[in-house]
């Protein structure tokens, strides 16, 4: 989705402080770009369609690209496409006012149709559009520039992130309703950004800001308001990740290097909230919580991850369902008693935020679990557990699927009303060698080439392994652009049957010996006997081997821990081939990280 | 001349650490609570480099996971030696990533901070090399050094009255990639010594002498040599809970096991009551200690398991090693068998390499060695070496 990055009080490194930021918040998805820069009174703007590359390569032929305050925006396209004259920033007529945007304004249309009458002219497609001209008209009515941001701001119904800023005027004033923007605070320069990384190299201190707030960046320093102008006291916090950790490390990709380290990243998530000698599971970050009964809603891969948490709940006698966040803000089912649980990587995913924030309208107790700490779903939610992944910077979700997993175990048999499982406990502590094990030894890279060629992809499993398939599928599509399809096994010779032949290899994830994997065989037969290859994700237990034209080896854990293990050999297959195919791996087309508009 | 960038070899796989090698490099064995190359980049970062480029290439995932991005804020920058043709031929994978003056350093020995100061000091544009006395130069690079110059070079001399050696930390400029191109191989290969002769041949190498800690850990059991240096010298991250013992804060101790220092445990282990550990003893990771258990002059990297009422002295074990309930690894002296060599009375009870199982009960006789991978079935008498992913059943 968009990202927005803005800065003042950097003198001589304004433009470069921007492009830096923009660099940072490239992983969010982007198809333009652009900066805007007040100096000496002048505001100055550029902006193109397509990679940063475009946007350089422009700024560097522009020697009067200069000033001391400044925003910047990467644009994902939602209204109009993406080209020049629709990248941000926009302008008003007299190009006196700048602004960008991330969001979507609802009631843009007649807000438009309102300034054309009044003789606004218009240069893009965009929504965000009519934010600068509707200052400009407050500008003209005699307002002074924060006054006339206030006065745009309340006539805009939807979400957003605004930055703007003015010509004269050496300070970016921002608004905040439903989309993330973050201020970073040093001595002597104020940052905003739609995320952290972007500003991260020069401060780790941040004021998050909450929906409806006003701030002004100037060099005299920053404050924030309300929608009235009153000045409202705000907490400084520090952040603890280091923009060291957002490198490549070596690696081709930045989605191999979140796979490598999923050992880490799970050693984090379990760090002191597992005793396995002392038989317990404790979350300190959820004193308070009653769980009797749980919807957990979500979309994406977390809304597989959802899926594997309702049935690890239901697994232990919590009644648990897993519901698409878009669909539960839109059509909502009776909620009871429900808890209504929140999984997000970014905790700004905005339809999941819609489902959590519609469950709270209807009195429900809420929990976020997410990787970004002070993100809105983790401050709108009465609990919040972090799975502690780290900074992912792939647009695939790797590491964080396998965080999201692990956190909704340790939630599980902390809620669990039934005795410990020491099994269970065991194979969480041994889960980071038991990933690095499949790391270590995967053939994925020669299976992902020997069906380089093939028409399609499927993916099945049971129980557990039902959403493994569905998220090995999901990853296959989303990078390597091939078609894919994960269902229950069982639904197999209830349609898709029919699509299987020699040219679609299908994926089986079968765990253990018992009645599941017996039946899962079962249906690997009926897809070998239509001479479909198959490959067998599989701790090789049960005999799926004999009918398998390849294996991807776990190793043998409690079946909890198993399917966390087998989705880690299908995260390598749909990345190796993606490799192959010369796909844009950490950024696919169309797709962006944190999806913030509904 | 200042030289602020460093580079450190680590592509190689040391084949004669086999078979704690099967999954990663030499550098990334366990040197105490942490790898090799881990104590190599905290000397170049502590002696004030700004940049460190890392060859890599056997098991570099495991390396470019480890380190990331950058070590205590400096920045590292990884190249890729596909073939490992020798540690010039490493040094030349590195030409595009470094330009003018650089330090050049072994990423599998540990080395004493002073060491790596001295050369930087002393380098003033010509080649140079830092030597120290060592009681076995025969089974490294002899030298001899005469007012500050190195005079003579030989590889694993047979006799010669040799008394000092090459340590492995060198500075160079740009020109040492011309002398790399005009030394031929030897096998294939192209060896930073070799290159030195070649320099040699060209006129000045300075030599500088120095001294302070340089370990080699060459076969599997030198790490607990490695293990007890670093214990003694205190080469622990992180502060001692009392004198000689090291606990990680996220780590849980029983508080009725008993620490003999010198010990280190690491982040995220848990030992339980009745445990005896130490001296001598590193217990990595997340590592399991069971009730009643044992464990005297060992190395226990990342995850290993050791069950209730073992008994392990004398021992390296790898990542994700398990040792039953009971089972006993009495500890050396001890014959050890590699290939066609004998290595006799070695102070070893046992090697267990990544991901051995060894059931409850089993008892090894001094010297054994376990393959990665191996499982090894409950009450079996283990002696000699059981090759990697091998299972004994009795």
């Amino acid at each position: 989705m968009c990202g927005i990055i803005g800065c003042v009080g950097r003198g001589e490194d304004t433009l470069s402080t921007l492009l830096h930021g923009l660099d940072q918040l490239e992983y969010r998805g982007y198809d333009s770009a652009g900066v805007a820069l007040v100096g000496d009174g002048d505001l100055r703007v550029a902006k193109r369609a397509g990679k940063l590359d475009a946007l350089k390569a422009v700024v560097g032929d522009r020697a009067d690209l200069a000033g001391t305050v400044g925003i910047g925006h990467t644009r994902w396209s939602t209204h109009g496409p993406p080209t020049d004259g629709n990248a941000h920033p926009h302008c008003a007529c007299a190009g006196r006012v700048a602004v960008v945007h991330n969001g979507i304004i609802e009631n843009y249309q007649a807000l438009r149709d309102e300034l054309a009458a009044d003789g606004h002219e218009f240069d893009s497609d965009t929504d965000t559009e009519v934010v600068p001209h509707l200052v400009e008209a407050s500008l003209e009515a005699g307002r002074d520039p924060e006054a006339a941001f206030r006065d745009a701001v309340a006539r805009l119904e939807g979400s957003f992130a605004l930055a703007c800023v003015v010509e004269g005027t050496e300070a970016v004033l921002v608004a905040r309703n439903d989309s993330p923007l973050v201020l970073g605070v040093d001595d002597g320069a104020t940052y905003l950004a739609s995320d952290v990384p972007a500003f991260r190299e020069f401060t780790a201190r941040v004021v998050y800001l909450e929906d409806g707030e006003f701030a002004r960046l100037s060099a005299d320093g920053w404050h924030v308001a309300d929608a009235e102008g009153t000045r409202l006291e705000k907490s400084v916090e520090t952040v603890e990740w280091d923009a060291e950790d957002t490198g490549k490390s070596g690696y081709d990709h930045f989605m191999l290097k979140e796979i490598h380290e999923q050992p880490r990243a799970l050693r984090q998530c379990l760090r002191g909230r597992v005793d396995e000698l002392g038989g317990s599971v404790t979350l300190e970050e959820l004193p308070e919580l009653d769980l009797d009964r749980a919807h957990l809603v979500a979309a994406g891969t977390s809304y597989h991850a959802a899926i594997y948490g309702a049935e690890l709940l239901c697994d232990v006698g919590v009644p648990a369902t897993a519901f698409l966040s878009h669909e539960y803000a839109t059509a909502p089912p009776p909620q009871e008693d429900a808890t209504v649980i929140g999984v997000s990587q970014s905790g700004e995913t905005a339809d999941t935020l819609a489902a959590t924030r519609e469950a709270r309208r209807r009195g429900a107790e809420t929990l976020a679990i997410t990787n970004t700490v002070g993100s809105t779903m983790a401050r709108e939610c009465d609990h919040v557990c972090y799975i502690r992944s780290g900074p992912e910077i792939g647009v695939a979700a790797t590491k964080t699927f396998a965080g999201q997993q692990t956190a909704l175990n340790l939630l599980c048999e902390y809620v669990s009303p039934g005795p410990i499982d020491r099994d269970l406990i065991a194979a969480l502590r041994d889960l980071p060698s038991d990933v690095q094990a499949v790391l270590d030894g995967s053939d994925a890279e020669a299976v992902g080439e020997a069906y380089i060629d093939s028409d399609a992809y499927f993916f099945i499993g049971r129980a557990l392994n039902y959403p493994v398939a569905l998220e090995g599928a999901l990853k296959m599509k989303e990078i390597s652009y091939k078609h894919a399809e994960g269902f229950a096994a069982g639904e197999l010779k209830h349609g898709t049957l029919a699509l299987v032949t020699p040219e679609t290899p299908v994926f089986a994830s079968v765990i253990g010996d018992g009645e599941l994997a017996r039946k899962t065989v079962g249906n690997v037969k009926e897809v070998e006997a239509r001479d479909a290859p198959v490959v067998a994700v599989t701790d090789g237990r049960s005999d799926v081997e004999r009918y398998a034209n390849h294996v991807l080896d776990i190793p043998e854990t409690h079946p909890r821990a198993a399917a966390i293990l087998a989705n880690i050999q299908l995260q390598l297959v749909a990345y190796h081939t993606a490799a192959k195919l010369g796909r844009s791996i950490d950024k696919p087309r169309n797709l962006a990280k944190s999806v913030t508009v509904q | 001349m200042e030289v602020t960038r460093g580079v450190v070899l680590a592509a190689g796989e040391g084949t004669r650490m086999r078979p704690l090698t099967q999954n990663r490099p030499k550098t990334m064995l366990p040197a105490a609570d942490r790898p090799i190359l881990e104590h190599v980049l905290d000397v170049l970062v502590a002696c004030g480099l700004g940049e460190i480029v890392l060859v890599v290439g056997y098991g570099r995932d495991r390396v470019q996971e480890h380190f990331g991005h950058a070590h205590r804020d400096v920045p590292l920058t990884y190249v890729h030696q596909t073939k490992q043709l020798g540690s010039a031929h490493a040094l030349k994978q590195a030409a595009d990533a470094v330009a003018g003056a650089t330090l050049v350093v072994n990423g599998d020995r540990v080395i004493d901070e002073q060491i790596v100061a001295e050369v930087l000091a002393g380098f003033g544009g010509e080649p140079t090399v830092s030597v120290l006395e060592h009681p076995t130069p025969s089974n490294f690079g002899a030298v001899r050094v005469s007012n500050g110059r190195l005079t003579e070079l030989e590889e694993r001399p047979e006799g010669g009255g040799y008394r000092l050696i090459n340590a492995g930390v060198y500075a160079f400029d740009d020109r040492v990639f011309d002398a790399i191109a005009r030394t031929p191989r030897r096998e294939g290969e192209i060896q930073l010594p070799d290159v030195i002769g070649t320099l040699l041949d060209d006129g000045r190498v300075r030599a500088v002498t120095t001294d302070g800690l340089w370990a080699d850990a060459t076969y599997p059991w030198d790490l607990l040599y490695l293990n007890r240096e670093l214990l003694a010298r205190e080469r622990i991250d992180g502060p001692a809970q009392r004198e000689g013992v090291w606990v990680a804060d996220s780590a849980r101790v029983h508080e009725r096991a008993t620490l003999q220092g010198p010990v280190a445990v690491g982040p995220d282990a848990e030992v339980a009551a009745g445990a005896v550990i130490g001296p001598a003893v590193t217990v990595g990771r997340n590592g399991t200690v069971g009730s009643n258990v044992t464990l005297r002059n060992a190395v226990l990297d990342t995850d290993c398991r050791v069950g209730d009422g073992a008994t392990v002295v004398d021992c390296v074990a790898g990542q994700d090693v398990s040792v039953g309930a009971g089972a006993v690894v009495p500890g050396g002296p001890g014959d050890v068998r590699v290939d066609d060599r004998v290595f006799e009375s070695q102070a070893l009870g046992a090697v267990l390499a990544d991901r051995a199982a060894v059931g409850g009960g089993v008892t090894f006789a001094p010297g054994t060695l376990v393959g990665a991978g191996a499982t090894v079935a409950d009450g079996v008498h283990l002696a000699g070496t059981v090759p990697n992913g091998a299972r004994v059943v009795r």
